[in-house]
């Protein structure tokens, strides 16, 4: 009983702990004014967080719910504005750039609407609202566009977080299943048949969450924002024209150049200025 | 002397000298020669010739004498047309007397033929008011020599335009043939220049010189050259067409009048007369049929000529939305600016973009090769089965006329977007789903949802296998199965090997024994000190020499072969501890010092034991 601490906001607490411990204070082992101190502020910290994390979402929540009554009124201009300024806190959720690119759409911006549906639908991959808007959209778009494979869209169905946590578990129950057979033979009988669907089904979850990391990481679409815009043979302004695009063309980038994007559109290449696209990275 | 030199030195045309330099010049010779006053200035106009041919460019030059001018007068004239064309000035000093001269030119080409005055014109020439002399400039009208004067052989050059056919349908292309003939004794010529090329109611292309056609003929009783030119020509509209006459100037060098010297370096070293020439041709009348009417298909857009047609699109295999590339090839001979796209009337269920079109000629005159058409095109719905067929008409000059060339319809499968399913409240209540398009997009959303934090500098949250944390956790169950594995094959070899599991054995009882024996000697129990002593000696060596415990007694250290490698100390060591145990059946009792340093000694000889290779 002697050794325990209990936390007294009055006085000196290095005194009552050499009071109680009876030892000198360099010898008392289980005095750490730094792991107590220690404690209370990382309870402190995680405390401010979640307050500060509770009122950024209340705030988002209220500029969300301004932005929503503007796009109700009819103002979508203002509206797409005001989501805007939602998205560039850093705050980002599906229905935020549902709305957002819904608010982009009735102001006539079929590029940016269609950048802003793309990446809700990377976070939000089966909504079926968002997919629904993202084609009615695109069959507005006059301009040729680029087209998921049925590969991409199967691979798709999930986020790559929710692929690498479906795959993390398959692989984590793959090798308890191993080593419990390691350590009980006599059970690996019995777990033969549901070793080989727990491998069969972590390779091709491992498969496709590598597809959607090469998705990820190589690939990048760009949207055209502009009204219309001229893709040139090379990455400079006096280059010739190669093909125009208009708003929300999707095109595949293919390269970078400084202020440049080389993109295809049905085996058409050419380069376009960043200024009159959006390039979604991992799109 | 040194006025001589600087005369020398100065008396040179400096043409276009910067003023600065020559001030600086005009400053030097004034100083060197004791500034001897100038001559009076004077201006004056001259025209290099007095006679042109319409077309041609004739030279005016003002000069101004020992002055120079603030304002240089610029002629005007009606259907006369003056460019100034440059300066020149030119220092010189005779006899102690500088004089300088400026002189400006203006090229000077006529609209029109007739007889033209280049009024006085006045200038300003050091405060002073100078006047020019009125010139006079006839411009004629150039006309082709006639066949007499050409089979003379009078004419030192002259040209020919020939068209191929005396009759040619609107939108059909001919190559018209100019040639310039040159006469033998013609060294060279230069500055060619079509000044005229009237071809109304045609449609000029590029004019090519065809280098591989020259020739020489006998024309009358001199040999001319024949130097070739292509005129593509597309007739434009219908009726009587008139081309040319066409004219045009050159330069042509012929052999020097001045036959002095020797014969023999003369005709290495005459560099010949430059003579200007006007060239003319006779006009050719070409009768311009209109299309027929008749049998005139409904896609007709205007090509003319002689085609083929090849069309390919790919992919076959898509789903609705997705791009189809179609290209059409026409190629053949004809008038390329007419072909167009074919009418893609029938193409509703697709949606067409904005096509590009690339010629490809095959000739340097560009009246045949190929010309390509790519075009991207959507099936909207999974009821397409087909690119519709392609079909082009064209008139054919040669037969009189349309045919029309057909593409059959290349097979589709094309699939429905599937991965864009339709929310039930995208559809209204009696809607047939599948048919159904909706009118706008589905409302806004009233619930914010999960809400994410972007970090600063990012645009996206980084995903969970960018984390290395994430990475790293997931050796963790790799690293278990191993230890786990590691486990097993330990276990197993264990279990499969006898000596090895009575050699663990048998090292544990001897740790635990020896705990004993210090507990024995500590308590000064001399009996069970001795007998455990004995039982691990006896273990431990029949471990060494596989062999039941039971059956070792002190014989085997002397007997056993595998103890016949073991040190020598050791071997005593063992005899000396059998010997104790032996004595201790007599006589027991032992202070506690002793059975502690016989337990170190027993300790010391088991570990020893336990190193002899069994």
């Amino acid at each position: 009983m002697k050794n325990q601490f209990p936390f007294h906001p009055r006085g000196s607490r290095r005194e009552e702990a050499q009071i109680n411990c009876q030892l000198p204070i360099a010898d008392c082992r289980f005095y750490s004014e730094p792991r107590y101190l220690g404690c209370y502020k990382i309870l402190i910290f995680l405390a401010a967080l979640l307050f500060a994390g509770n009122l950024f979402a209340t705030d988002v929540t209220a500029d969300f719910s301004a932005a929503n009554k503007l796009y109700a009124q009819g103002k979508f201009a203002d509206a797409a504005n005001a989501y805007e300024k939602i998205l560039q806190t850093g705050a980002q959720s599906p229905a935020l750039l549902f709305n957002y690119a819904n608010a982009e759409f009735k102001s006539g911006h079929l590029g940016l609407a269609i950048a802003a549906y793309r990446r809700a639908l990377q976070l939000s991959p089966r909504d079926a609202e968002l997919r629904a808007n993202l084609a009615f959209v695109r069959n507005q778009v006059q301009s040729a566009t680029v087209h998921e494979s049925r590969w991409r869209a199967w691979a798709g169905v999930l986020t790559l977080n929710e692929g690498a946590v479906l795959t993390a578990v398959l692989f984590w129950g793959l090798f308890a299943l191993l080593a419990a057979r390691q350590i009980k033979p006599a059970l690996a009988p019995k777990f033969r048949a549901v070793t080989r669907l727990v491998l069969a089904l972590t390779v091709i979850s491992g498969a496709i969450l590598g597809l959607q990391a090469a998705y990820h990481f190589n690939s990048s679409v760009a949207v055209v924002t502009d009204a219309e815009a001229t893709a040139r043979s090379g990455p400079f302004n006096d280059a010739q024209d190669a093909f125009k695009v208009r708003d929300g063309a999707e095109l595949r980038v293919v390269d970078w150049h400084d202020n440049w994007v080389q993109a295809d559109v049905g085996g058409r290449i050419g380069w376009l200025n960043k200024n009159e696209i959006e390039v979604l990275p991992g799109a | 002397m040194a006025d001589n030199l600087l005369e020398k030195f100065l008396h040179l045309r400096l043409p276009k000298l910067r003023p600065g330099l020559a001030a600086l010049f005009a400053c030097l010779a004034v100083l060197s020669s004791g500034a001897v006053p100038a001559r009076a200035a004077s201006f004056t106009a001259s025209l290099d010739r007095d006679t042109i041919t319409l077309g041609e460019t004739a030279t005016l030059s003002l000069k101004f004498d020992g002055g120079q001018s603030k304002n240089v007068p610029t002629p005007s004239v009606p259907g006369l047309q003056f460019a100034n064309t440059g300066n020149s000035q030119n220092f010189s000093i005779i006899n102690g007397a500088m004089s300088s001269t400026v002189t400006v030119t203006f090229s000077v080409t006529a609209r029109q033929a007739g007889e033209f005055t280049i009024p006085a014109l006045t200038a300003d020439v050091n405060g002073q008011p100078l006047s020019t002399k009125p010139l006079k400039l006839t411009v004629t009208t150039a006309s082709a020599p006639s066949a007499a004067a050409v089979s003379s052989g009078n004419e030192v050059a002259f040209l020919k335009l020939a068209f191929p056919k005396p009759k040619i349908y609107v939108g059909e292309s001919a190559v018209a043939r100019l040639e310039l003939y040159l006469r033998d004794d013609v060294q060279n010529f230069g500055n060619f220049q079509l000044t005229s090329t009237p071809a109304d109611g045609f449609s000029p292309g590029k004019i090519t010189d065809l280098q591989n056609q020259r020739r020489q003929v006998q024309v009358g009783n001199r040999v001319y050259t024949i130097i070739p030119l292509a005129v593509p020509l597309t007739a434009i509209r219908a009726g009587a067409l008139t081309l040319g006459p066409f004219t045009a100037s050159a330069v042509v060098v012929l052999p020097s009048q001045n036959e002095g010297g020797d014969p023999f370096f003369r005709q290495f070293f005459n560099q010949g007369e430059q003579k200007p020439v006007t060239l003319a041709t006779d006009p050719v009348g070409v009768e311009s049929l209109p299309l027929p009417e008749q049998n005139k298909p409904a896609n007709f857009t205007g090509a003319v000529g002689d085609f083929t047609m090849t069309a390919t699109a790919g992919p076959t295999n898509v789903t609705a939305g997705d791009p189809i590339t179609v290209r059409v090839q026409i190629s053949g001979r004809g008038a390329f600016d007419g072909v167009k796209l074919p009418d893609q009337s029938g193409w509703g269920d697709f949606k067409l973009f904005q096509p590009t079109a690339k010629f490809t000629p095959a000739d340097q005159l560009e009246l045949s090769g190929a010309k390509t058409f790519e075009e991207i095109v959507t099936p909207q719905n999974s009821g397409v089965h087909e690119l519709p067929p392609v079909s082009f008409s064209f008139f054919n000059p040669d037969d009189g006329q349309y045919h029309t060339l057909t593409q059959p319809a290349v097979p589709l499968v094309v699939k429905a977007a599937g991965a864009t399913p339709m929310p039930a409240i995208a559809t209204g209540r009696n809607a047939t789903p599948e048919n159904q398009a909706p009118q706008d997009i589905l409302p806004i959303k009233e619930n914010l949802g999960t809400l994410a934090q972007i970090p600063v500098g990012r645009d996206s949250v980084e995903p969970l296998i960018a984390k290395p944390v994430f990475l790293i956790t997931q050796s963790v169950p790799v690293l278990a199965f191993l230890a786990a594995f590691a486990w097993r094959k330990r276990a197993d070899n264990l279990a499969n090997n006898p000596r090895l599991r009575r050699q663990r054995a048998v090292a544990q009882l001897v740790r635990d024994g020896l705990n004993d024996l210090k507990q024995f000697a500590a308590e000064n129990k001399s009996e069970e000190f001795f007998a455990l002593l004995f039982r691990l000696l006896q273990e431990q060596l029949g471990e060494r020499l596989d062999c039941p415990a039971s059956a070792i007694t002190e014989i085997v250290i002397d007997e056993h072969p595998v103890l016949r490698g073991a040190p020598k100390m050791t071997l005593d060591a063992l005899r000396e501890l059998f010997q104790l145990c032996n004595q201790a059946r007599y006589a027991p009792v032992r202070g506690a010092s002793e059975l502690n340093s016989v337990a170190a000694k027993l300790e010391q000889t088991l570990g020893e034991l336990q190193e002899v290779k069994a």
